[in-house]
């Protein structure tokens, strides 16, 4: 019987990763058999604002299809903060992420927000995990997102990974929308999504965990690239899909491609200085 | 064949509109941006009349507080929306003047064949405005940019006073007179000896028709909420004449003034936009028209040395737009005169009844006379909605279109037609007839 832990505010992130930094992974075998729970949540709308403006999406009535990520987030940190949970929480990799809409979410919505963990399983270079999140408005299901996350460890050089498509759709598109990320846009981001994990905040705290700078959130430069393609996605029965590829390291120029097909939209992020793939996306209908 | 010859005018109709709820500044829209209000507007509008991906003839908007950096504000919202980014846009401007405007310039294109359907809005917000340096921090700033050697650099930098340093904030203040609106609005209301107690009726009244209009879900399918907003946020339905005449006097001076925040509109925040197209577009989309757009005129007025009232301008281009197209002040089954102020609405109507104004300023005869005031502003006007400059015309526009569909479903063997004056900022004055 899974139980459910119903919280009655948003948890205080800062004290989970305060907390987890001491804790080593327990090497536990299985996962917490844990539902973590909000109800009734509503959208700040100043927050939303200034994720809006940071991505650069435009701010209306419809929630930006990442945005409802942000109110699984600390639910899934509390999962993972959980002492039979397997991973570390810090030293955890965002790897991959996909986000199902059926119905389009507003900001008038109170929303029921419910993640658990599922899928342990083995992957080449460890293990991974999925942190689901659902979020419903009324009965229904309008949103649900799996996000994946990589433990390194022992090897598996059997196991089988997830792969992003074949990028030849993109060989012919030659330029797309092009950023740039200062070396404050971690902080910022942070500011916004509350996920104030060390490696995003500064290179000082970055380089114990093993990053020469800090980098940006994954979800911060998935939710860029989903603001640059929205408009040309319907507002519900959609699938987005990315897989993280190498880190961002801030500053950092960094460029969006995409291939448009029908029903289907195929994009790397990549460096512009470097040739480094970031992020492949795809978005389906 | 190559047709180069003119083609016929053709009748450019109005399907519809949508914009989102006024509020009032610094409320409920203080964290969005022209361009965010601007593109929820459209994606509305896409909502309503099904429009995802499609390429319209063009759209074109404005905003009257614009920042430098939306120098392309309409194009930039079009590729935020979910229309098809192969539709081209662009700003115009012409204060609050500026939807209609905007809506007469894509109803010619239509008519001339230029484009099958187009959208024209506008939107304004006096909370997101933008904040300008000083003058002497910007001409110090180009000189030191200018400057080639670092201590001309220096030099350029050093002649900074702190003084400069205060930024510039926009201000509703005509340029050339120094005096704000309200201010010129008051030498006008007091040349026309317009009452305390007619403005405040006027305003009472425009609150109680935006209640009512609000009540019986005529708004249902003009207005989507926007971040919470559901109706104009500025509207007091239970607002009495007795009310009003308590608010103390904000424009003019002595025992005179007339002109209250209760009967002048409040700075507010909001966009709206108005779908237009040929018959055969709306034919092919299945879309029924409400209403026709027939015949626009702008006029301006002589305000700077106190010649002609600042926003009379409307006053001159009714009689011209009358003449051009056969009809009497009376041939209107609805008036929609935008109430910058209570007094603005009552000064037109007295200089249209007023025989020596008539033949000395406008050259008549004989006055235009007067209205039912029964048709005036029926579902109220800015003084209940509020009034975000460039998002009044086409909240009017759209407004008037519907209530002409209305009339004409309860009286189809006749024509019915509506009046809409909008006065503006440099002594202008946009009106245009619509008709179903």
């Amino acid at each position: 019987m899974t139980r459910e832990l119903v919280l009655e505010g948003p948890p205080d992130l800062r004290r989970i990763y305060a907390t987890a930094a001491l804790k080593r992974a327990a090497g536990h075998d299985g996962l917490p058999d844990l539902r973590v729970v909000r109800r009734g949540v509503t959208v700040d709308p100043d927050n939303l604002a200034r994720y809006a403006r940071a991505c650069q999406f435009t701010l209306s009535e419809r929630l930006p299809l990442p945005y409802p990520h942000l109110l699984g987030f600390p639910l899934q940190m509390v999962v993972m903060s959980q002492h039979d949970f397997p991973f570390p929480l810090v030293g955890s990799i965002h790897v991959e992420n996909v986000i199902t809409v059926s119905k389009p979410l507003t900001l008038a919505d109170p929303l029921d927000v419910a993640v658990h963990a599922e899928n342990l399983r083995l992957h080449p270079k460890g293990r991974q995990v999925d942190l689901v999140t659902e979020v419903s408005s009324g009965d229904q299901t309008a949103w649900r997102g799996v996000s994946t996350y990589l433990a390194r460890g022992a090897e598996h050089p059997e196991a089988v990974a997830s792969e992003p498509p074949t990028l030849d759709a993109l060989e012919s598109v030659r330029s797309g929308p092009t950023w740039r990320f200062g070396e404050r846009t971690g902080r910022m981001f942070a500011g916004i999504g509350g996920d104030w994990n060390p490696i995003h905040v500064h290179p000082i705290l970055a380089k114990p965990l093993g990053f020469p700078t800090a980098i940006a959130h994954g979800m911060y430069s998935y939710s860029r690239c989903v603001a640059a393609l929205q408009p040309r996605l319907p507002q519900s029965g959609v699938t987005s899909h990315v897989w993280f590829r190498k880190p961002i390291r801030l500053p950092s120029t960094v460029r969006l491609r995409t291939a448009f097909e029908h029903h289907r939209m195929l994009s790397l992020l990549e460096g512009v200085k470097r040739d480094l793939d970031h992020a492949v996306l795809e978005h389906t209908w | 064949m190559p047709q180069t010859s003119p083609r016929p005018v053709r009748r450019a109709a109005i399907l519809g509109g949508n914009r989102i709820p006024f509020a009032r500044a610094h409320g409920a829209y203080a964290r969005a941006s022209n361009q965010d209000m601007l593109t929820a507007t459209l994606d509305g509008l896409v909502a309503r009349f099904g429009l995802a991906g499609e390429r319209m003839g063009e759209v074109v908007a404005g905003a009257v507080l614009k920042h430098s950096r939306d120098f392309n504000l309409t194009r930039e919202s079009v590729l935020g929306s979910q229309l098809d980014p192969h539709t081209p846009a662009y700003d115009v401007q012409q204060a609050c003047g500026t939807g209609l405007e905007a809506a007469i310039l894509v109803a010619n294109k239509i008519a001339l064949g230029q484009v099958e359907a187009g959208i024209a809005g506008g939107t304004d917000t006096a909370s997101d405005a933008p904040i300008a340096v000083s003058e002497g921090l910007r001409q110090t700033l180009l000189a030191a940019n200018r400057a080639k050697t670092l201590p001309d650099r220096l030099k350029a930098l050093a002649s900074l006073r702190p003084a400069d340093l205060v930024p510039a904030i926009p201000q509703n203040v005509e340029p050339r007179t120094g005096l704000s609106m309200g201010e010129h609005m008051a030498l006008t209301a007091e040349e026309w000896g317009v009452t305390r107690a007619e403005q405040d009726e006027l305003a009472a009244a425009s609150h109680r028709h935006l209640a009512a209009a609000y009540d019986r879900g005529f708004f249902d399918d003009l207005v989507t909420p926007y971040l919470g907003v559901t109706r104009d946020n500025n509207l007091r339905p239970d607002s009495t004449v007795e009310q009003l005449g308590k608010l103390r006097t904000v424009f003019g001076r002595g025992p005179d003034a007339t002109m209250t925040a209760g009967n002048s509109t409040p700075l507010t925040d909001g966009a709206s936009a108005v779908l237009l197209a040929s018959e055969e577009w709306a034919a092919e989309h299945r879309l029924s028209p409400l209403a026709w757009f027939v015949d626009a005129e702008t006029a301006a007025v002589d305000y700077v040395h106190g010649h002609e009232g600042l926003l009379m301008a409307p006053a001159y281009a009714v009689p011209r737009l009358l003449a051009r197209n056969g009809l009497t002040l009376q041939d209107f089954d609805f008036y929609e005169i935008h109430e910058a102020f209570a007094a603005t609405v009552l000064a037109l109507l007295k200089a249209w009844e007023d025989p020596r104004f008539s033949k000395e300023r406008l050259g008549l005869d004989a006055p235009l006379g007067s209205i039912d005031r029964a048709r005036l502003n029926v579902t109220g006007s800015s003084l209940a909605t509020g009034h975000p400059f460039a998002a009044t015309g086409g909240r009017i526009v759209a407004t008037l279109a519907k209530l002409l569909h209305e009339k004409k479903q309860q009286d189809p063997g006749r024509t019915v037609r509506g009046l809409i004056s909008i006065c503006a900022a440099g002594g202008q004055g946009v009106t245009a007839i619509l008709e179903a």
